[in-house]
């Protein structure tokens, strides 16, 4: 790796890089004190992060109360509870819906589930890289109780018009758990506006917390029976676990430094301006289609995105091989191979997997315009 | 050309185990030309670095840039025990010149044979 080219780190679907001086600076500061332990003696001046951060989060979402904001590790952690926890409730085998954008964070669980015959399980196929409300509405049976789909494509960057479908899931009384990982921090999300049972986010992408940070917002925490069990600080005496909200299902310490992260990465972006923040999104994504859209031997699966995200193959390379010499040759960090969404790559590269290319707020216009360019001459010269 | 240093850096997509290796001296034209003899050896050029690929089918994949000291090579899940020398066979015989490739393609011969032996039984095709 040459150390004198500055990386162009443009995998930011996967993990947001850089991350904002404030973020750095609030895990330093979160490290300063003894952890803030709420309701027992603690050091003044210390901050209950997981408090702090729950108000930031049923104000950034527009949902509440903050106590139904639910801290995980990550995306899949929460999907992982709220799938588990959502037919350990249900009893009885009942039908899943979900989708072919899903992430693994949804396919694997929803699999071990239909494997030990807790669920039958409809995939709805994309069009025109969405999930529609027909689509969804083709794939229903008497017998669904439960939809997961994702918000927004990690690989074709396509957003879900969840608005209608949460409307008609819950008029049916059947639970909706949008999956939020790639649209969190990149377009503004009200969940006044959208009814989902449950809306899972993750901290380590856009909303550009560190790694290990995630959650979930639950409407109806009844909804879905607890899974995991242990200390929470409250009710002490009682070996049940309590039924209150967080504490039904945040179990154990709190990854106080990720959340407090997470709180400075929430702060930052309300100080942009999620508006600001989206028409950067688009501008850099609208720069890069421009610059590669013409390279002879490019294959870009979706030229309108909604996210920035951009997915292709170069002729004559194979993905992996696409990535390394971007990496290692022009210090441009993509990520390539299947992003975890098998089913996407069976529709659009037969199962081969493709590069991503993913923006950030952070990322300029210029980083772009070079990354663009690296993928012009490694796509000529494969292609001669 | 020796491994000065190696890590395991992830198992691919398609179940390959990937290794990079840092060698002690960049990789020279002398070593691609011994590459040529046990499989597919492709350069390009017009990039900011030439490029080389190696591939070896069931073996392994080994790219890299000619002058550069770190190589990626992917070890195929079909038979991932077999060859997982393969690479340090290859940096050992070279400095053998003709000598070192009669040697190890009978090398190579005897672990394709206990390949196809793995291959015809069900079990081996999960190996």
């Amino acid at each position: 790796m040459e150390s004198e080219t500055p990386v162009i780190y443009i995998n930011n679907a996967a993990t947001t890089w850089p991350k904002p001086p404030e973020v750095l600076e609030e895990v330093a500061r979160s490290l300063q004190l003894p952890v803030h332990e709420a309701g027992r003696t603690t050091v003044t001046g210390s901050t209950d992060y997981p408090a702090v951060t729950r108000e930031a989060l049923s104000a950034f979402f527009h949902a509440g109360p903050p106590e139904h904001f639910v801290f995980t590790q990550n995306a899949t952690d929460a999907l992982n509870l709220l799938i588990h926890g959502f037919a350990k409730k249900a009893g009885a085998p009942f039908h899943v819906v979900t989708t072919e954008l899903e992430h693994n964070s949804v396919l694997r669980p929803l699999s071990a589930l239909q494997d030990d015959g807790t669920i039958s399980l409809s995939i709805v196929p994309f069009t025109d890289n969405r999930v529609s409300l027909a689509a969804i509405k083709s794939a229903l049976r008497p017998e669904t109780r439960l939809v997961v789909m994702t918000h927004g494509s990690n690989v074709l960057g396509s957003v879900q018009d969840l608005k209608p479908i949460a409307e008609y899931l819950a008029a049916n009384d059947i639970f909706l758990i949008a999956d939020g990982a790639q649209t969190a921090g990149h377009i503004p999300v009200d969940l006044t506006d959208i009814p989902a049972g449950a809306y899972v986010f993750t901290g380590h992408k856009a909303l550009f917390g560190i790694a290990g940070t995630g959650g979930f917002f639950i409407r109806d925490p009844g909804a879905v029976a607890v899974t995991r069990q242990g200390g929470t600080g409250t009710d002490s005496r009682a070996l049940t676990q309590p039924v209150t909200m967080p504490e039904r299902f945040e179990t154990g310490t709190h990854n106080s430094t990720g959340i407090a992260s997470l709180y400075a990465g929430l702060r930052f972006i309300s100080s942009a301006g999620i508006g600001a923040i989206e028409r950067h999104g688009r501008d850099l994504t609208s720069l890069f289609l421009r610059e590669t859209g013409n390279i002879p031997g490019i294959t870009i699966y979706n030229r309108h995105p909604d996210l920035p995200v951009v997915a292709f193959n170069l002729r004559g390379l194979e993905n992996a091989e696409a990535g390394f010499i971007l990496a290692r040759a022009y210090n441009v960090i993509t990520r390539t191979g299947l992003h975890c969404a098998p089913l996407v790559h069976e529709r659009i590269d037969g199962g081969n997997g493709c590069i991503r290319a993913s923006f950030s707020y952070l990322n300029t216009k210029e980083q772009i315009r070079a990354a663009a360019a690296a993928v012009r001459e490694v796509a000529e010269s494969a292609d001669r | 050309m020796r491994i000065v240093k190696s890590t395991q850096t992830k198992l691919c997509v398609d179940g390959s185990l990937m290794k990079e290796y840092v060698l002690d001296t960049p990789l020279s034209e002398e070593f691609l030309e011994f590459l040529e003899q046990f499989g597919t050896v492709r350069y390009l050029e017009g990039m900011k670095k030439p490029y080389f690929s190696f591939e070896k089918e069931h073996f392994v994949s080994i790219r890299g840039f000619a002058g550069d000291t770190v190589v990626e090579v992917r070890y195929k899940k079909v038979g991932q025990d077999l060859v997982m020398d393969y690479f340090h066979l290859l940096l050992f015989y070279e400095r053998e010149g003709e000598e070192g490739a009669r040697k190890l393609k009978g090398i190579e011969e005897s672990i394709r044979e206990k390949m196809k032996v793995r291959l015809r039984t069900p079990a081996g095709n999960s190996p």
